[in-house]
């Protein structure tokens, strides 16, 4: 009689089991979306919010991923890195969601892959900062955006190679992020047995910069190069260079291009001259043409937008919509969602065709963002969220 | 050298200012308010978006923005103290001025944005002006003429007598028929708007962006506690000392040590001269 309960309730939570199992392979597939869509870090995470609402609904109304649905969790972490590791452990532990995309920022980014890298849940990683990916202890973390290096190696070449320059002011804000990148920028620029004439990091409270563009020029540069996210500190830096007309070239972090920064210069001549870290997906040609994957996306995009000129910067919404196919992609090439599948079909993927650049990862690799994609733009040339490529 | 120094003068005048609010506040309620910062951000946000947004002149949008930073005074007395004070607890106006503070910082970020925005000019004049720029000496100028307006107010005024017999013994004041709780109120009433104007006169220097309050709230504290709590002229010296301070250590150590010469300064002036450089040591019988 006991063998007989016990037959029938093994036989039940069998059942069961393969019911639920059943289910979560049928039933919606849930993205868990994190993006700090309010706070001080709002602005980007905006613009990547748009992609990612976009490439939803493009992929439910063509009817899904082999038939299901994606149900998209969206939780807004406000810019706070203890927040986010909430809403991450939320989404993995309690939703259960098949896939973990961003967050946004590098803070946030550094407090919940590791949290997300525990349960085995796939991360698309959509901050660029080098801590987070790594193959060892975040196998099912993939990035879909370029690294910090690697914008500051785009501009490092271009003043080396394109614009001769070897006198570098290196500018940097107080912030973690501003601190870091300086450092990193220092060490690219010894690879090339250069050594910056002046180096500083800034508060970004400071209201005034012209001491430091004084001391830049009292060194000897012949370019500045900036790595602050912070259009306050940005915008202060040029002003302070056009007030005392000094027509010295500027390149460095992709804000100096953001739109807030045009609104702040006491003269709309200060923004001449000034360079931003980019990518060659997401600027015009000699010809004024895009790239076809990224015009296709602009003209299925802009309706949606208003129908008008698009004011975000497009390589923000270009990054949303990449990171949800990229998921869609490992989803499909899986035939499942089960999470060791779809990271051996990321893993092998190569040449994914995504807006922003085409993707190609490794059994090792997790950046996939191809060198040749980076690219040097005008800052001042904005046009439906794109810019000029900067001549070599 | 000389930017350096007017850069260090015109932030010293505006920490100067905002300690200067906190003592108008103090004065009536020995409450130190964490919203003190953000009335002036409230003046540069509001300024910014009368002139640029609805297309005011300065001159209408000055007297707009000094009425709403009165009445987020007002509204500060009226939701984080009054209660607060009034259920006898001493440090609970901490917290709640602080929820309040940061309530307003999350609102405005939500309404402005959260990039920082041009404050307009408000005088004619070329960018190419260096140190003698209106965004250097607008709130320069008004510390001057707030510092010495509140010396008269306090002496010459009958509303100001009120302020000080509130400050010195408030059951005396209320024995002597002074309606203790409306004084408080007019007093945050009147530092909201004075927080304001402090805000619209340095909005071209510090831009019109959601985040300043809480720092300027700490700044104004450090120039308060230097200077000497209860002492306007105390702020003054307070505010500009530090402002000075902190220009000249951040161009001569760098803006890596630019927090540390800040709290640096409140350390040594509690540690040398704990009741400020004007302040008066209270006595305390026992």
């Amino acid at each position: 009689m006991k063998f007989k309960a016990r037959l029938a309730a093994a036989a039940a939570f069998l059942s069961m089991s393969l019911v639920a199992q059943a289910q979560a392979q049928t039933g919606p597939i849930r993205f868990g979306w994190m993006a700090s869509l309010t706070g001080p870090l709002a602005t980007a995470a905006i613009g990547i919010n748009a992609g990612v609402q976009f490439a939803v609904d493009e992929i439910n109304a063509a009817g899904g991923i082999n038939g299901r649905k994606i149900e998209l969790l969206t939780r807004d972490t406000a810019g706070d890195p203890n927040k986010a590791a909430t809403f991450a452990q939320q989404l993995v532990l309690a939703d259960k969601v098949d896939f973990i995309l961003g967050p946004v920022n590098s803070g946030e980014a550094l407090a919940t892959v590791p949290l997300v890298a525990r349960s085995g849940t796939p991360n698309i990683v959509i901050s660029a900062v080098e801590e987070c990916i790594d193959p060892v202890k975040y196998p099912r973390a993939f990035r879909v955006i370029n690294t910090t290096g690697q914008w500051i190696t785009a501009a490092d070449d271009y003043v080396v190679k394109s614009m001769k320059r070897t006198k570098v002011a290196l500018i940097g804000d107080t912030t973690g992020y501003g601190t870091v990148s300086v450092r990193n920028a220092t060490e690219d620029l010894a690879k090339r047995g250069l050594k910056p004439v002046y180096t500083v990091l800034i508060d970004p409270n400071k209201t005034d910069l012209s001491d430091e563009i004084a001391k830049a020029r009292a060194a000897g540069a012949d370019v500045i190069m900036p790595w602050s996210a912070a259009t306050g500190v940005l915008a202060r830096l040029l002003n302070a260079r056009g007030d005392a007309g000094w027509d010295v070239p500027v390149i460095g972090h992709p804000s100096l291009m953001a739109l807030p920064i045009k609104q702040l210069l006491n003269k709309p001549s200060y923004w001449d001259n000034v360079y931003g870290s980019s990518y060659v997906s997401t600027s015009f040609d000699a010809g004024g043409k895009l790239p076809e994957r990224t015009q296709a996306l602009v003209d299925k995009i802009r309706p949606k937008l208003g129908g008008k000129d698009i004011d975000i910067l497009f390589w923000w919404i270009a990054l949303g919509y990449d990171a949800v196919k990229l998921a869609e992609h490992g989803v499909r090439k899986a035939g499942s969602t089960d999470a060791a599948a779809i990271q051996k079909a990321l893993e092998t993927t190569v040449d994914f065709k995504a807006v922003l650049s085409t993707l190609s990862y490794g059994p090792g690799k997790r950046d996939g963002f191809p060198d040749n994609n980076m690219a040097i733009v005008f800052a001042n040339t904005f046009k439906d969220g794109n810019f000029r490529l900067a001549p070599k | 050298m000389l930017n350096t120094l007017v850069t260090g003068l015109a932030t010293g005048a505006l920490y100067a200012i905002v300690a200067m609010v906190f003592n108008i506040m103090f004065s009536t309620s020995k409450v130190l308010s964490l919203t003190t910062g953000h009335t002036a951000m409230l003046g540069g946000v509001f300024g910014a978006w009368m002139i640029t947004g609805l297309g005011l002149t300065w001159w209408l949008a000055l007297p707009m923005t000094l009425l709403a930073g009165a009445v987020f005074g007002w509204l500060t007395e009226t939701i984080a103290i009054r209660r607060v004070l009034a259920s006898g607890d001493d440090h609970l106006w901490v917290l709640s001025t602080l929820a309040l503070g940061t309530i307003v910082q999350h609102l405005m970020a939500l309404w402005w944005g959260t990039e920082p925005k041009p404050f307009p000019r408000l005088i004619t004049q070329d960018f190419s002006a260096g140190p003698w720029d209106q965004k250097y000496w607008l709130p320069m100028a008004l510390a001057a003429a707030v510092a010495t307006g509140l010396a008269l107010f306090y002496k010459r005024t009958m509303l100001g007598r009120v302020f000080t017999a509130v400050s010195e013994d408030p059951f005396a004041a209320r024995a002597r028929g002074i309606a203790v709780e409306r004084v408080r109120a007019l007093s945050f009433a009147m530092a909201g708007a004075l927080g304001a104007l402090a805000g619209f006169a340095a909005g071209q220097l510090t831009y019109a962006f959601f985040a300043l309050g809480m720092w300027l709230t700490l700044s104004g504290f450090i120039a308060l506690a230097a200077g000497g709590l209860g002492s306007n002229l105390g702020a003054l010296v307070g505010g500009v000392l530090l402002g000075l301070l902190s220009a000249f250590g951040t161009y001569f150590f760098g803006a890596e040590y630019q927090q540390t010469v800040s709290v640096g300064i409140l350390l040594l002036v509690l540690l040398v001269k704990p009741a400020g450089l004007f302040g008066k040591s209270v006595v305390r019988s026992v």
